[in-house]
């Protein structure tokens, strides 16, 4: 074979992991992942590595078998650019190992351990004929009984937990009557869950099986032969629901989830088409079976925009025309207010696309894409596989659920941020149009009448903190990912100097939008955090942030700060950021990183036109 | 009876399965002369041949062969006379 055969051959072979992972993410039966799983294996065989933007170490604990779950498990968190790294304990020894500060799964130091229950796992149950006090009591026991466990293994490791709730079981004893009698199993069942939620630290994460097994139907989520078999805490069947589902509360816990939502219009948020049928003339809203299965879809995008996703158009129309339906038609449930971003042009979809990310500060991989046109979505697929595409049937009435199954907006906690996010992209809109007018910057600055509100981490604001640490990829120096253990231990560290930014100005509140971390090593002060918001760029947040740190630095008795930059696909944007800051740079790594320090001594703060505050 | 579709149709689901395409498989067949045939990958066999014949094995059933023509004989059985005819 000659020496360029094998370069094609690599070349190829190079698509096949892009390709594999799509399938993962678009595979419904366990046996398409079976024969995924088995192509993986020949590539890796075959040499083939493919390069993770994160890696995860995780621990699987099981009241039942999970040797089955764990290569799909690992499949699916590498469709979404996460490689994680194994450590299984033996059957049935979750109790011992969440326990023992020495267990091997302790040893391992988890960052996420998922811990695989089932109502077996229960100890113990109610008698016939308990009272609504004792079941209740009960409830609570076996819901310390779980949060106990976690709470221990956190207390030995700082990882985060996925914590099964209970599906219901298939069968009942009582009848129907179980359903008003407390100590029914069932009845008990939601009893635990609903207290499991109510109870849960921020650090478990519920995996919510009591939904996913009433979605598929609880005689097909629970197989009574493969538990006798083999424990088998899911049927085969539901097998992949249930491992999707995990991947994608992972996926949110260390930041793979997706920020905006770009949809089409035509055919996809209304019935017809607007250039030719007019406004008046699209079918959307009661009176029509078809005009309530798009409305239904409208409703469910408001609600993802209630819950902090982004919203953005990208249509093949006149921007006129596209945009009269939302003028013009009351029935409409998104207005044009709903949408951060409104493309409506003759150009493709991709060009628009990437357009719609830069606008937005985010990178391509955290949009997803619905369109009711296949060519289109082909297309997308075929220019930006990073962009997540939705597959739609042809009837509107499954577009709901085939968006929401996907599970690509998975967060772990929601914040004043996510609820206001809109909101403040549009204030971000206002301030650069504002921004257009003016010539003289500083000036414009001035207008804007900032006011910040500079701290050390609080544990108000850690949820926050840490999803802007996992989110964000351009203005971060080191994209150093923390989960939120990690996160509250640096804030209870009394060698660390931590800060966030809020800031407020005269077009609304940005909110916290800039962190800080840094370590102290005898008199030096290593930056191990340094990262930003891209909606508050060139507002002088990095000169406000630097005056405080240096400021609490001095008197922590710090002589230098080191400052790290790490580069990466996404962050080029602060190559210069401690030049900028007037640090001095030590020397290079053969990777690109980058060492810069500061003497405190020489330190001139900067004049910012941001008013610092206690708070607004 | 004629079985032989569903030998045809088995073989292929376990040259799949245990990645090696120069299985075949004989009435005296079992789990011992296919490498990679253990307790676990059992199970996804078994899975997968309910699957394929749309079919529900008893509890018993799902480890109580002891050989590839147990299991044709079980899978014709349980398709009905119907099934093997086409």
């Amino acid at each position: 074979m000659s020496p360029q055969r094998t370069d094609l051959t690599a070349e190829a072979e190079k698509q096949d992991w892009p390709d594999l992972y799509r399938q993962a993410r678009e595979a419904t039966e366990y046996a398409q992942l079976l024969s995924i799983l088995r192509k993986r294996k020949r590539l890796l065989k075959a040499g083939q590595r493919w390069e993770f933007s994160r890696s995860v170490r995780l621990a699987m604990l099981g009241g039942a078998t999970t040797e089955l779950l764990e290569e799909p498990l690992e499949l699916c968190l590498e469709s979404r650019g996460v490689c994680c790294q194994l450590h299984r304990s033996d059957y049935n020894t979750f109790a011992q190992e969440m326990l023992d500060p020495s267990s091997a799964t302790a040893r391992f130091r988890p960052e996420v351990a998922v811990v695989v229950s089932t109502p077996f796992n229960i100890p113990t149950w109610p008698q016939a004929g308990d009272s609504l006090l004792r079941v209740r009591e009960q409830a609570h026991e076996v819901c310390s009984y779980w949060l106990g466990l976690c709470a221990k293994l956190h207390d030995h490791t700082g990882c985060e937990i996925l914590l099964n709730n209970f599906h219901p079981l298939p069968v009942r004893p009582l009848g129907n009557l179980g359903a008003k009698t407390p100590w029914d199993a069932n009845n008990f069942l939601r009893r635990v869950n609903r207290e499991l939620g109510d109870q849960a630290p921020p650090y478990v994460h519920l995996n919510d099986v009591e939904y996913l097994s009433a979605q598929h139907g609880v005689s097909q989520w629970f197989d009574p032969r493969f538990w006798f078999h083999a424990k088998q805490p899911v049927s085969f069947a539901c097998l992949l629901p249930y491992v999707h589902n995990t991947a994608c509360i992972i996926g949110g816990l260390v930041g793979r989830t997706a920020k905006c939502l770009v949809v089409d219009l035509d055919n996809t948020l209304w019935g017809g088409v607007v250039g030719d049928d007019g406004p008046e003339g699209i079918v959307i809203g009661e009176g029509d079976p078809i005009g309530e299965a798009f409305k239904a879809f409208q409703e469910y995008l408001l609600q993802l925009k209630q819950r902090g996703v982004l919203l953005a158009v990208c249509s093949k129309n006149d921007d006129a025309n596209a945009r009269t339906p939302f003028d013009q038609r009351p029935e409409m449930v998104l207005r044009l207010k709903d949408f951060v971003a409104f493309h409506a042009n003759w150009r493709t979809k991709p060009e628009n696309l990437r357009e719609i990310a830069a606008q937005l500060n985010i990178g391509t991989d955290a949009l997803v894409f619905v369109d009711d046109n296949p060519v289109e979505r082909d297309q997308v697929r075929q220019s930006l596989p990073e962009v997540q595409v939705i597959e739609l049937t042809e009837d509107p009435a499954d577009y709901v659920r085939l968006l929401d199954h996907a599970g690509l907006f998975e967060i772990a906690s929601f914040t004043n941020e996510d609820a206001d996010r809109t909101r403040q992209y549009h204030e971000n809109q206002l301030r650069e149009k504002s921004s257009a007018a003016v010539t003289d910057y500083p000036a414009y600055l001035a207008t804007l009448r900032q006011q910040a509100v500079v701290r050390p981490f609080e544990p108000a604001f850690l949820d926050r903190i840490t999803q802007l640490i996992n989110k964000s990829n351009q203005f971060n120096l080191t994209t150093l990912r923390m989960t939120r253990s990690q996160v509250e231990e640096r804030m209870q560290s009394p060698a660390s100097l931590t800060a966030y930014v809020r800031l407020v100005d005269r077009f609304g509140d940005n909110g916290l939008i800039s962190v800080f971390c840094g370590r102290k090593e005898g008199e030096e002060l290593w930056i191990d955090e340094w990262l930003m918001s891209c909606r508050v760029l060139q507002r002088g947040v990095e000169q406000l942030l630097c005056n405080y740190v240096v400021d609490k630095a001095s008197l922590m008795g710090i002589a230098t700060l080191r400052g790290v930059y790490i580069p990466t696909a996404k962050n080029r944007m602060v190559q210069d950021h401690y030049r900028g800051l007037g640090f001095t740079w030590v020397h290079e790594e053969p990777d690109g990183t980058a060492h810069w320090r500061l003497d405190v001594a020489d330190y001139r703060p900067f004049s910012v036109q941001i008013h610092l505050v206690e708070e607004y | 009876m004629d079985t032989s579709v569903i030998w045809e149709r088995l073989t292929i689901i376990c040259r799949d399965l245990f990645e090696d395409d120069e299985i075949v498989l004989r009435e005296e067949t079992s789990a011992r002369d296919v490498e990679g045939w253990d307790s676990l990958s059992h199970i996804q066999l078994m899975v997968a041949v309910e699957k394929e014949f749309d079919i529900r094995f008893h509890t018993a059933e799902l480890t109580g062969l002891a050989n590839v023509g147990q299991l044709v004989a079980l899978i014709a059985r349980r398709m009905g006379p119907s099934a093997t005819k086409a």
